[in-house]
């Protein structure tokens, strides 16, 4: 098992004194025959690597009974295989089952409504804790956690968006293999025990991210109320009611349809010596399967034909939210739109900041950027916190006035070569951790169909002109294309 | 170095020729895996003194065209009386955002931005910082701003009636959120009549003027009275001679003064606050003080709280949201004090009808842990994670030269970090019994709990007399 590369890799720690290279020459891509795609990158800062794996499914490519069940899954992949996190699969799995079907036959009682079985709910109540209890003498707890851990692993998690699910580690670098033979494992023999519990812990975490918090309500809310028709619209939580009739059974056929290797896409940044590093991934995951092809995403969200306004009414201070649609990555106009943001509400020299913040001193704080996913077509999203005693609406229209600048005086070209300056700037900057660099070359990989995005986006940028911006303002900000949210104070004043 | 450039490209030939019997080796199982050795050392950054006295970690490393760099000065809002909270924060924040040396503050967010340089400014509790970061290219114009935020800011009064008016609306807004609500008052009531233990009052913001802000500045501001801390990709002698022109010496002053601030008292008294919310989960939090890095015993706290509630497997996560899936986070953690005492919070949510049942959990298996000692398992787990994730702390150039900084500053003994490793491996069973008998007083927790009291399972007062929050306060229109 020794092996030499790990040793040599080290010798290279105080040798980079040729000048850093770009992204572009940097990275390396494999794609293995059963479709899943590595991206590596050598960097002998420290002894360490991050591994980062992320699968193109997240709650946009859930079904309307489905809503929740990405991201529950993701939660249920950290509950082991049929040989991690079990002193004995075969003993367990009958009772598994039995849990299964109580869990199925108490939430087909609870859908009754008024008319359920109260006994029988009962009753079952009973027999799913009654066999959890028997299930966890067989759970070694949360084994995965634990020997990452114990190597040194740090920053083991995972987050689902609407657009991916991404798991994420970063190791000491002679360690990687632990991470293969790990998540190869829990790819092709992962076991969704302790299911039941874990989705009162999904509820909980629903509580505390959005229920309790009113911007976050605010938020949800607004976002839900601006797609009718895409499933964008859908928290990737789900809505309570949602979550409450997810079953194992649900979430294991979701992981079967969608976490292929085909589906996935592998970055390893650190430490590494990448020819080693293929080999030894193609031994771990080179003999799995690929799934079959995804059912594409087809809800169209119609266009909006007039201004939607949803107010919250909750115990906190005003807040604001302003959406307007537009399209997705890679179209020429959301190009444009970064720079709109960035000259809107990047900085201290950002118009918002510069007028509402400094001049007009009617609000604290003025963001833009886009949401909720990248995928498909989304939003472009401004926020803002009214000052006291100013209101929303003269907040509002302040943001107004600002939005019809663009359309009727070009920018200035120092404003766009800021933006070109701060491009460049960000190109080395996310260079410098191992993480940063895997979850950016994951996420464009994905989402962009390629992690060449980030080398051609400066000169893409670049070609943008004072009138793209005039169009692309006079075009989108229109009162009918937008959603406004805000929270109304409860019994604040009126 | 081509030497070891060529020797390198010799060595993966090797690699490539070995890969071929490396496909063929079978799957490791991860209980059992090893691992090839890997050697680490603690990167070491240089030290050096410059003409002016100022001590300066410097670490160089070309990779990325970026140079970063801060200064850490002996300030903090321990320092300002207490009925002037929030004075050392408007004056860090205004050092940045009122302009410095003659230069307009829409001049400085104007130039730096253009260069897509930073410069930020702010105090701590107990340190300011001033941090900069910038392409190499345009470090000479960046460093100067950078020195004159740090040593001569403006000030300029319509900035600081801004800085005022943000943190005015800071404190209407602090009551939105249930979480921050609990956070602060958790941290209010352990250090209850010490400087840690003030807030930001409307009227301590209100009283507050420029002149005050001044002499903040000036009194701490002083070039012997601050730690340089910079890496990246810079040329050395060139650096030195930069920073020593702009860091001159400075005319003699009289010796800086710091004033004593006292520790906070050992009074270990059981407390509970509650503050009413219209939501359908219950915020928790409950602690009490606990040690300084001073102390012998951090190496078993640092074990203990990896045991307790400090990792994914600890007792509190496995037990009350792993087995009984009452919450999404739950964790205890010591915060290790440096110059003062810290403390020991616990905390969690759950939905409004486990309250009780939560607390009393939490509870339990902290006094637990007091009473029998962890087991090898546990111990060990704890152990390894420590020493095996310690190299985690040395990943960046940046965060390797502020640490050397940050371990002077709060004046660490020689070799902290080259010992570390071996002192938590030298903790024991006992120890880390005795150190949660001697900083656990589940008894004498201050509990905060932010919630519907109409929908707990039991009433709060089940656990002893409670006090109520007001959260209504009111702040006059201006």
């Amino acid at each position: 098992m020794k092996r030499i590369w790990l040793l040599v890799v080290s010798l290279c720690l105080f040798t980079t004194t040729l000048h850093a290279a770009g992204l572009e020459d940097k990275v390396v891509e494999h794609t293995m025959k059963n479709g899943m795609k590595l991206l590596m990158v050598e960097r002998h800062t420290s002894p360490t690597v991050s591994a980062w794996i992320r699968f193109k499914v997240g709650s946009v490519d859930e079904k309307s009974d489905e809503r929740g069940i990405a991201h529950l899954l993701e939660h249920m992949l950290f509950k082991g295989t049929t040989t991690l996190g079990t002193k004995d699969y075969d003993a367990e799995k009958p009772i598994l089952d039995k849990i299964e079907e109580t869990g199925q036959a108490l939430i087909a009682e609870r859908g009754k409504g008024n008319k359920g079985d109260k006994s029988k709910i009962e009753l079952l109540s009973k027999q799913l804790a009654k066999l959890e209890t028997d299930a966890s003498k067989y759970v070694i707890k949360d084994e995965f956690f634990e020997l990452y851990s114990k190597n040194g692993g740090v920053g083991y998690n995972a987050f689902t968006s609407r657009d991916g699910t991404t798991y994420l580690i970063s190791l000491p670098s002679n360690k990687l293999e632990l991470w293969a033979a790990i998540e190869s494992d829990r790819l092709q023999n992962a076991v969704l025990r302790e299911f039941y519990t874990e989705r009162s812990v999904v509820m909980e975490e629903r509580r505390r991210s959005y229920d309790a918090d009113p911007e976050s309500k605010l938020w949800e809310t607004f976002v839900a109320s601006s797609f009718l028709a895409h499933p964008y619209g859908q928290p990737t939580i789900g809505w309570m009611s949602d979550i409450e009739n997810l079953t194992r059974s649900k979430a294991e056929q979701f992981f079967h349809n969608y976490y292929a290797p085909n589906n996935s896409i592998v970055a390893v940044v650190g430490d590494i010596d990448t020819k080693a590093t293929i080999a030894m991934l193609e031994r771990y995951f080179g003999g799995i399967k690929p799934g079959k092809a995804l059912p594409p995403v087809t809800a169209v969200e119609p266009k909006q034909a007039g201004e939607r306004r949803i107010e919250l009414v909750a115990e906190a201070e005003p807040a604001l939210m302003i959406g307007y649609h537009k399209p997705a990555i890679m179209a020429d106009d959301d190009y444009v739109f970064d720079v709109i943001s960035m000259i809107l509400g990047s900085g201290r020299t950002s118009r918002f900041h510069k007028k509402l913040v400094i001049e007009k001193q009617i609000a604290t704080e003025v963001g833009a950027f886009d949401a909720p996913g990248s995928r498909f077509p989304n939003l472009f999203v401004i926020t803002a916190n009214p000052r006291s005693p100013h209101s929303i609406r003269e907040v509002e229209d302040a943001i107004q006035a600002e939005l019809d600048l663009l359309k009727s005086e070009p920018v200035a070209e120092r404003d766009l070569q800021r933006i070109q300056n701060k491009i460049e700037y960000e190109e080395a900057r996310r260079m410098g951790t191992n993480g940063g660099l895997a979850r950016n070359l994951t996420q464009y990989e994905a989402v962009a169909g390629s992690w060449r995005y980030m080398t051609e986006y400066r000169s893409r940028v670049k070609k943008i002109t004072p009138g793209d911006i005039q169009r692309v303002a006079r075009q989108y900000f229109s009162n009918e294309n937008r959603t406004v949210g805000f929270i109304t104070k409860k019994g604040g004043g009126k | 170095m081509k030497w070891l450039i060529i020797s390198l490209s010799l060595f993966s030939l090797l690699i490539t020729s070995a890969c071929g019997i490396l496909g063929t080796l079978p799957k490791a199982d991860p209980r059992t895996m090893t691992f090839p050795e890997l050697r680490f050392q603690i990167p070491k950054a240089e030290r050096v003194v410059l003409e002016c006295g100022m001590p300066v970690y410097l670490l160089r490393d070309t990779e990325l065209p970026i140079i970063n760099m801060t200064a850490m000065v002996r300030a903090g809002s321990v320092y300002e009386p207490g009925a002037k909270s929030g004075l050392a924060t408007m004056t860090g924040s205004v050092m940045r955002s009122g302009g410095a040396g003659g230069l307009a503050p829409e001049k400085m967010d104007d130039e730096l931005e253009f260069m897509a340089s930073s410069v930020e400014s702010s105090i701590g509790s107990d340190m300011g910082t001033v941090s900069l970061t910038t392409l190499a290219k345009n470090f000479s114009r960046t460093l100067q701003i950078f020195s004159d935020v740090l040593l001569r800011p403006d000030f300029s009064d319509k900035r600081i009636e801004i800085a005022r008016k943000q943190l005015i609306e800071g404190v209407r807004r602090q009551n939105d959120d249930p979480k921050e609500i609990a956070g602060r008052e958790i941290g209010k009531s352990i250090y209850a009549g010490h400087p840690l233990g003030n807030v930001l009052t409307y009227a301590s913001i209100n009283g507050i003027n420029r002149q005050e802000m001044l002499e903040f500045h000036r009194r701490f501001y002083r070039l012997d009275n601050m730690i340089l801390a910079v890496s990246g990709d810079f040329d050395r002698g060139a650096l030195l001679k930069e920073l020593n022109a702009i860091f001159a010496p400075a005319a003699a002053r009289s010796p800086l003064l710091l004033p004593e601030v006292p520790q906070p008292e050992r009074l270990y008294k059981g407390e509970i606050f509650y503050g009413k919310k219209d939501v359908n989960q219950s915020v928790i939090r409950m602690g009490h003080l606990g040690l300084s890095k001073d102390s012998p015993d951090i190496y078993a706290v640092r074990i203990l709280d990896y045991i307790l509630g400090g990792s994914f497997t600890s007792r509190l996560t496995t037990e009350i949201r792993s087995n009984q899936g009452l919450a999404y986070s739950v964790s205890s953690h010591f915060d290790i004090g440096r110059r003062f005492t810290g403390s020991f919070i616990a905390e969690t949510e759950t939905k409004a009808e486990s309250t009780s049942r939560a607390i009393t959990l939490m509870k339990e298996i902290i006094n637990g842990i007091s009473k029998e000692p962890v087991t090898d398992q546990e111990l060990s787990a704890a152990r390894e994670y420590l020493i095996n994730s310690f190299m985690f702390g040395f990943t960046t150039p940046a965060s390797i030269v502020t640490q050397r900084a940050r371990l002077e500053y709060y004046d660490y003994p020689d070799g902290y970090l080259e010992l570390y490793r071996d002192r938590i491996a030298k903790v024991t069973k006992t120890d880390v019994l005795n150190a949660a008998r001697k900083y656990l007083h589940p008894e004498a927790f201050k509990l905060v709990v932010i919630g519907d009291a109409a929908k707990f399972d039991k009433p709060l007062s089940s656990f002893g007399k409670v006090r109520e929050l007001d959260l209504k306060f009111t702040i006059p229109t201006p």
